[in-house]
């Protein structure tokens, strides 16, 4: 017994001893979220946080600064449009290299964008939708020839799966799932940071770059580690063990982190929206007074201060708040929680008291987060608030919910939305155009409304492109193939001695210009 | 009515008090046991007249509201009373700790006197079936059947009721083998009894005692397995009020402050399955003939 | 001898029809269960090509029986397959994982042998009296709290409101594990590292959970040990040892305990099945990045393939533990013979 006593007062000094000294020299940052990492390959991610770290490993050949939502130059000095928009001509910056030292040129960009094409990921439609090839026109230059014209081109370069990749590292035939895999065991790429640990779930550690040549980080190390609940996150920032942390936080914790005050709070607007969707080719939605009627309901303001703690924006258009065009039509012409408005118009279809409109009312309850219970519930009680609704609710996890989805199984169910690239009509197409609502299940086409699309898609003219936007919000309170709920808004926690943290709707967090304050 | 119910309330405290003194501490522990059953019950079968809100309304008061005399147990995030949902859990978790019980014990039983009773190679391989199954860990066999089947009443009934079988097997069939070999039971095969007759009259009356005490252990596992399926989130769903489900739903809100979401749900579910293993406890001591010994 | 090399062989030989069974279970349930994995997992867009394609590639056309045929097969080569969504071989996956589950059910076991057996010999000590009833009580309702609940209130008060240990994850944030993640059993690895910083951060991240998880566990082994130890407590070697005037204490805590040990060793064996059942609950509610929540997290995305590999693994580990078990009460008790 005496022994084991002293061997345990032996154990505590020495370890108080130690927890004194720090395992870490340098200005590493420790950065928590509840993510999870899916591939660590360009050409099959398709999640924002694997994306978030693309965005500080690679460059595109354009970007957005941090914080902003205007496109500027990054890897391509400047481009040109050519061919009636047909064509899109890029000078690239010269004398660049990947972070191992290969030299970075035209070659690597065809050789990226057609490996994008060869593998056929789940991005990889945002290439092969619209490019039909690269041309290689001499070292620095590089053209893409589009299938049609696309007014936002620029803003698809932007996205992950047009980086450029090295040739000598990547396989050209396989999908990379993480860095060990690769020929030098590291991610490389030609951004500020590089992968120098991965551990799925665990941890990811970004190192400087030391061939890029731009503003050096204002710090050394980024370390991600990766939580399975966010109350385990918010207690670990609270308790000082992160730095900053983001996506996703509870709502209570939202609410307490905001109190303290040795937590700062970032705050941005998001891009992310949810909505219901209605399955327009199913009875009794394929008539649109039985939409307006259900969409009439919706008391936005309930559902974020039932579920969200009032953290929330309630959305009254498809297109998002701070999006150019965005305008509150749902606001004009339903309100919330319109009771009296949403009886009459059921009425006019046929469903009153004692002849209710009967539905499934579907969620998922994993993939948002899981507050979707919550919602799920509120909407229920809202919708049978009316007493001419009867409200079934029923879930399937996220595998089987698109595979619902596909089958016409869902009459009535919620959708969320990160967009893929900044611009309305990835809003709107997306769900109303024929070809974009059949993939997403609304089953919704109008001819009038493609001919729309297709004019805004091809006009590289913003005052026309305004006035197709505007109008198409306006026919979507007539005809609701779906009906936005809320927009969400971005939470961003940090310890009061973190500078530099910015965060856009462009969800491109950049960890470059953060630093910890002496 | 030869007594007035106060009277016969009466006789039956002395009657249980005089076992009591007969039995000694084991009886009181089953009466204990019994009693918190009965209570929750009760609590169950009158959840109407009982709960002071609808369980599922969603404005009977401020959100996140901690205990308080208009509620008992507080509020949710969604304004719900959490009292009144206590109350209704109740019906889901003994609903369907029950049935899978029933259902366990009488496919059991039934199984393992048959397979007991005509031995042979299909006893043996049965056997090793149920041994398999009976060494494998229970709930992670429940998450698996509970995943891949739609979240409903049935299919988490049917979770809960499969990985008890083995347990029934074992013991009736175990029983079977040796009074099988009993004189008596020759005696029936000799006057050409048939089978079935011999295992009905003459076997599982030997054996209900021993598969009480296994059905009440039963009960209080299957409520804890139901509580554990449902704090995943398989097996039922969220539209269902149950006990298990709101303990995973509360927890998010603890570091806030508001415990009186994990805390309520957690201690009744704790609280029922205690009630069984006392009362399968008392029973056993009971039944048990060595329990003269002690 | 010879009949103990029979023994342990015919016991050996018996292990593969039970696994065999046990893998059978695991097929059924997962690949006949309803609902079809391939369009569920590519849902959506995918075109029927492509799910064709998949299906293929999965061998999921082929007739069922060649698939259990092939399934069988694989798992000889110990080869578990792909996850279908990330891409990665399922054994590497759960090796990833395999270490962390073991270094908490290693730990929880500890705890629980700490706590039961010590109290279950007090009970038997002290039978009949009020801390024997006392103990034995303890021992039902600790069985009954639900282990997450346990948790939680735990985290609440020894996390939260005093603030000792960490609550969630098997290191602190700003510990680099790269520097010492070798074998996976960071207590290992940290001292192979010479890191004792980072040992002690691994030790104070593993008192919660291993607490958890043995408290839970101690009721059933208050209960096994105290039964044992009335038993020995009868027999003759005990009123011998009293009649020679050892003295009391050390009667019942040094030889009964020790002739009561190797049925408490055999029960360990059987308990392990608990203990993992315990350990996927544990893990959820700490975030311990072990098999049991692999488990739950494939299970919400569809992965079939990693589901059906944990699970095996874990059927695989029953079996060789039962098989261990009853070699060595076969080894220690000479009336056990096949």
């Amino acid at each position: 017994m005496k022994s084991f006593k002293l061997i345990f007062v032996c154990l505590l000094t020495l370890g108080i001893v130690f927890l004194a000294s720090n395992s870490f020299a340098r200005d590493t940052l420790v950065y928590g979220t509840t993510e999870k990492v899916t591939d660590m390959d360009p050409a099959n991610a398709y999640d924002f946080h694997t994306w978030e770290i693309f965005y500080n490993i690679y460059r595109g050949l354009l970007g957005y600064p941090p914080g902003k939502t205007n496109l500027v130059p990054e890897l391509a000095e400047s481009y040109k449009v050519v061919d009636e928009g047909k064509g899109y001509v890029f000078k690239l910056k010269p004398g660049l290299k990947f972070s191992d030292g290969t030299s970075f040129d035209a070659n690597a960009v065809k050789w990226s964008i057609d490996r994008v094409m060869r593998i056929k990921g789940d991005p990889s439609w945002l290439v092969t939708d619209f490019v039909e090839r690269v041309e290689v026109l001499d070292k620095n230059q590089v053209k893409f020839v589009l299938k049609n014209p696309v007014a936002y081109f620029p803003a698809l370069v932007a996205t992950p799966p047009y980086y450029p990749v090295n040739p000598n590292v990547y396989p050209p035939d396989k999908i990379v799932q993480d860095p060990s895999a690769l020929k030098g065991g590291k991610l490389v790429g030609l951004g500020p940071y590089r992968a120098a640990f991965f551990k799925r779930d665990q941890e990811v550690a970004l190192e400087l770059n030391p061939y890029y040549v731009g503003e050096k980080p204002k710090n050394d190390m980024v370390i991600i580690r990766y939580f399975a609940d966010a109350t385990t996150m918010r207690l670990a920032l609270e308790k000082g063990e992160l730095d900053f942390a983001f996506k996703s936080f509870n709502p209570s914790d939202i609410s307490d982190l905001q109190k303290m005050s040795n937590i700062k709070t970032i705050k941005g607007q998001g891009p992310y929206i949810r909505y219901v969707c209605f399955q327009n080719n199913t009875e009794p939605f394929t008539n649109k007074i039985v939409r307006q009627g259900v969409a009439a309901a919706i008391n936005r303001p309930d559902i974020i201060k039932k579920v969200f703690l009032g953290q929330n924006e309630p959305l009254y258009s498809m297109v998002p708040m701070g999006m150019w065009t965005h305008t509150d039509n749902f606001k004009e012409v339903f309100g919330d929680g319109n009771i009296e408005k949403s009886k009459e118009l059921l009425a006019q279809a046929g469903f009153n008291e004692t002849n209710k409109l009967k539905f499934d009312f579907w969620y998922t309850p994993s993939h948002y987060g899981d507050t979707e219970v919550d919602m799920a519930a509120v909407l229920k009680e809202q919708f049978e608030a009316t007493g001419v609704m009867e409200v079934s609710v029923k879930s399937a996890e996220w595998a089987t919910y698109k595979n619902n989805w596909k089958n016409q199984l869902m009459p009535v169910y919620l959708l969320g939305w990160y967009p893929d690239y900044i611009d309305p009509d990835n809003y709107t197409a997306a769900f109303a155009g024929t070809a974009g609502s059949r993939g997403n299940g609304i089953y919704f086409s109008d001819p009038t409304w493609d001919a729309m699309f297709v004019e805004e898609q091809k006009t590289p003219d913003e005052s026309a492109r305004e006035a197709i936007f505007k109008k198409i919000q306006q026919m979507w309170t007539d005809e609701v193939p779906t009906a936005p709920i809320f927009q969400g808004s971005l939470y961003l926690f940090a310890q009061k001695d973190i500078d530099g943290i910015m965060i856009s709707p462009t969800l491109q967090f950049i960890y470059a210009p953060i630093e910890k304050m002496k | 009515m030869k007594y007035s119910p106060t009277e016969a309330l009466a006789r039956l405290i002395g009657r249980i008090a005089r076992m009591g003194q007969k039995y000694g501490v084991e009886w009181w522990i089953l009466v204990a046991g019994a009693v918190i059953i009965l209570g929750v019950i009760l609590m169950a079968v009158f959840a109407g007249a009982i709960a002071p809100y609808n369980p599922s309304d969603q404005n009977t008061g401020p959100q996140l509201a901690p205990p308080s005399a208009d509620h008992l147990m507080g509020t949710d995030n969604l304004q719900r009373d959490v009292f009144s949902r206590i109350i209704f859990g109740a019906r889901t978790i003994l609903g369907v700790a029950i049935l899978a019980a029933i259902i366990s014990s009488i496919t059991g039983i039934t199984i393992g006197l048959i397979s007991g009773y005509n031995g042979g190679a299909f006893d043996r391989l049965l056997s090793l079936i149920m041994d398999s199954v009976y060494s494998f860990p229970g709930l992670i066999l429940a998450i698996a059947f509970a995943a891949m089947l739609e979240p409903g009443i049935i299919s988490i009934t049917f979770a809960v009721a499969v990985i008890y079988i083995p347990t029934y097997f074992r013991l009736v069939r175990g029983q079977t083998l040796t009074i099988k070999e009993e004189l008596y039971v020759e005696a029936a095969k000799a006057i050409g009894a048939p089978g079935i007759t011999i295992l009905w009259k003459y076997i599982f009356p030997n054996v209900i005692a021993t598969t009480a005490v296994v059905f009440t252990m039963n009960v209080g596992d299957a409520i804890m397995i139901e509580a554990a399926l449902t704090y995943l989130g398989l097996g039922l769903p969220p539209s269902v009020i149950d006990w298990g489900m709101d303990l995973a739903m509360g927890k998010k809100f603890l570091p806030s402050g508001q415990w009186w979401l994990i805390t309520f749900p957690g201690a009744m579910i704790s609280l029922l399955a205690v009630g069984f293993t006392m009362l399968g406890e008392g029973l056993s001591e009971i039944l048990n003939p060595r329990l003269l010994e002690r | 001898m010879k009949n103990l090399l029979r023994y342990i062989i015919a016991r050996t030989f018996l292990t593969i029809p039970m696994v065999f069974i046990l893998l059978s279970i695991v097929f059924v349930v997962i690949r006949v269960m309803p609902g079809d994995p391939v369009s569920a997992m590519l849902g959506g867009h995918a075109p029927e090509k492509v799910i064709e394609q998949k299906k293929e590639e999965l061998g999921l056309n082929k007739p069922l029986i060649v698939q259990y045929g092939s399934y069988l097969w694989q798992i000889c080569r110990l080869d578990l397959g792909n996850s279908m969504i990330f891409k990665q071989r399922v054994i590497d996956t759960i090796g990833d994982k395999l270490p962390a589950t073991i270094e908490l059910t290693f730990f929880g076991m500890l705890i629980t042998l700490l706590v039961g057996v010590p109290l279950g010999a007090y009970a038997a000590d002290k039978r009949r009296s009020t801390q024997d009833y006392s103990i034995r009580l303890y021992g039902i309702v600790i069985y009954c709290i639900p282990v997450y609940w346990l948790g939680l209130m735990l985290q609440m008060i020894f996390g939260i409101w005093l603030d000792i240990f960490p609550i969630a994850g098997r290191t602190g944030a700003r510990v680099f594990v790269a520097g010492f993640d070798k074998t996976g059993l960071y207590i290992l690895d940290t001292i192979l590292a010479g890191d004792f910083a980072a040992l002690w951060d691994v030790l104070i991240h593993l008192v919660l959970p291993s607490v958890t998880l043995g408290l839970t566990l101690s009721g059933i082994f208050i209960r096994l040990t105290r039964a044992n130890m009335l038993d020995v407590l009868k027999s003759d070697y005990i009123l011998a040892a009293e009649a020679r005037g050892i003295r009391h204490h050390r009667v019942v805590y040094k030889h009964a305990i020790m002739n009561a040990f190797v049925p408490i060793l055999t029960m360990m064996g059987l308990q392990v099945a608990l203990l993992m059942a315990g350990a996927v609950l544990t893990e959820t509610t700490f975030s311990w990045p072990g098999m049991g929540r692999l488990l739950l997290e494939r299970i919400y995305l569809r992965d079939y393939p990693t589901i059906q590999g944990v699970i095996v693994i874990f059927a695989l580990i029953v079996a060789a533990v039962s098989l261990v078990v009853d070699i060595i009460y076969a080894l220690v008790d000479p009336r056990v013979r096949y």
